[in-house]
């Protein structure tokens, strides 16, 4: 399996926040999930991937390409999404589209047009007229129009209400049928997540906390619940986190079953990626 | 390139728009106004007025972030800025284009032809524009364009005291302060233009160390 991006030991100081060695890399035809707290270092990282800020250490290489040395036909093939709308508001889609496509080489006039319909934009309007919603389906209609092989999109699916992202998240599905195709996606909406990445890359305080296929963390985690005297009986190397709210202990266990099993008195539950980072972040372990 | 110059002026469309509209009302004054002084101040004027366009435009890629997503195209970063430097060009010309038409019209209603008098509106108004493109533009690369217009009146007093600058150089050639002097509006058009020359170099090092976060 080839890879689409990989980062090898990232490292990017600033006086209040430092993002740490941070490692991990997007295999050919996947969607990785970027996950974190605001100011974990999502963003930081997504900015390094490409090359809008200079990085202190390590190596990032974009579709076999090192970032220090990209040409423009490996810009070609990546798509970008922000969060929110990057292009001039006194635009319209249409001038954008005569923008771009003098840019892109690979820019398909009518795809792009295609998009336009399937996602409800105007082309004739200003986009100072454009909700934020209508900005984000813009700029991933813009993503997408000139066939880019892997797709950078820092929260890209927020603004959005659920049919409209449902829609997104299901291009997103689609997009990566090509085996050539690949996903970076951050995101605060850890359910979207959930249905369409096939690994969760979890940073927290400029250090990545896990690098691991969702369905293997879903199906792994647990949260055990239970009182006091129950929470002083568990072994604490079978402890990741905990977190005790009023009368009941939540703890986060990485071997949901092996737990159940060595606990049958305690109650063992699935933990949604939302639990596992919320206990991760403001949890405390021993 | 040509995606990148496109844009930078459907960004300030509008704006360029109100500025023909004032070159254009300029030129119909200069009918009513038949004094070589004042036809050389309104050419001066016209020439001047597209460049106060630069602020705008970069406050609205700063704002929209377009100058964070420009980065991730398949672009240079000097032709991003090249394209830049084309455009304030494009911009001047449109000034010099405005002020033509004020000189030509002039001559063919009323006749005034002084040629030494519509020279030196071309070169002032060359020297305040090219100059206080070349002093901006890398100033609020710099330091952002919060403050652009702060930014923007220190580039034009700049440019005019490059004219009392070299005037006040010239004085033993000229043998008096005379900014309307041949000499002092050739010398003062060379130093304007060697400003914007040296004004692209320099966007070009602030633009490849800046960071966008």
């Amino acid at each position: 399996m080839n890879t689409a991006l990989a980062i090898t030991g990232l490292t990017k100081k600033y006086s209040h926040f430092t993002l740490d060695n941070i490692s991990f890399s997007i295999p050919s035809g996947s969607i990785v999930g970027l996950i974190g707290e605001n100011g974990a270092g999502k963003s930081t990282t997504i900015n390094s991937i490409l090359g809008l800020i200079k990085k202190d250490s390590g190596k990032i290489t974009i579709l076999g390409h090192d970032i220090d040395n990209l040409d423009n036909a490996v810009k070609e093939k990546i798509g970008v999404v922000f969060d929110g709308s990057n292009f001039s508001e006194e635009l319209t889609p249409t001038k954008l589209s005569k923008v771009l496509q003098d840019i892109y080489s690979s820019w398909e006039q009518s795809y792009f047009n295609r998009l336009l319909d399937q996602l409800n934009i105007p082309a004739t309007k200003k986009i100072k007229t454009f909700s934020k919603g209508m900005k984000m389906k813009l700029s991933i209609a813009v993503a997408f129009a000139h066939h880019p092989q892997l797709l950078i999109l820092d929260e890209a699916t927020s603004g959005l209400d659920p049919i409209v992202r449902d829609d997104i998240l299901d291009m997103f599905l689609e997009f990566v049928q090509d085996e050539e195709h690949s996903i970076l996606v951050s995101s605060h909406i850890t359910s979207d997540l959930e249905k369409v990445a096939d690994y969760i890359v979890f940073i927290h305080a400029g250090k990545v906390v896990f690098c691991e296929p969702k369905d293997e963390l879903l199906e792994s985690y647990g949260i055990m619940k239970c009182g006091a005297a129950q929470f002083d009986a568990i072994d604490k190397n079978d402890i990741v986190t905990y977190r005790k709210q009023d009368y009941e202990w939540q703890v986060l266990v990485a071997n949901r079953e092996k737990v159940a099993k060595k606990y049958p008195k305690a109650m063992v539950i699935p933990a949604t990626i939302d639990e596992i980072m919320l206990l991760y972040v403001k949890g405390e372990n021993e | 390139m040509k995606g990148l110059i496109r844009n930078n002026f459907y960004s300030m469309e509008s704006n360029v728009k109100i500025s023909f509209t004032i070159a254009l009302f300029l030129s119909v004054a200069a009918f009513f106004v038949k004094q070589s002084a004042f036809i050389q101040m309104i050419i001066g004027a016209q020439v001047f007025i597209f460049i106060v366009n630069v602020g705008t435009s970069l406050h609205a890629d700063v704002v929209s972030k377009w100058n964070k997503f420009e980065l991730t195209l398949p672009v240079k970063y000097n032709d991003i800025i090249k394209a830049k430097y084309i455009s304030f060009v494009m911009l001047i010309l449109f000034g010099i284009v405005m002020g033509s038409i004020t000189a030509i019209s002039v001559y063919v209603t009323s006749g005034l032809s002084n040629i030494q008098s519509v020279l030196y509106g071309y070169e002032f108004g060359f020297t305040l524009a090219a100059t206080t493109a070349g002093i901006m533009y890398p100033l609020m690369l710099k330091f952002g364009t919060e403050k652009n217009e702060l930014i923007m009146i220190l580039s034009v007093i700049s440019s005019i005291g490059l004219l009392v600058l070299a005037a006040a150089i010239l004085t033993p050639l000229t043998g008096e302060m005379n900014m309307k002097h041949p000499l002092v509006g050739m010398v003062s058009t060379m130093a304007a233009l060697g400003i914007f020359i040296g004004s692209y170099f320099i966007s070009i090092k602030i633009y490849q160390s800046k960071e966008f976060a």
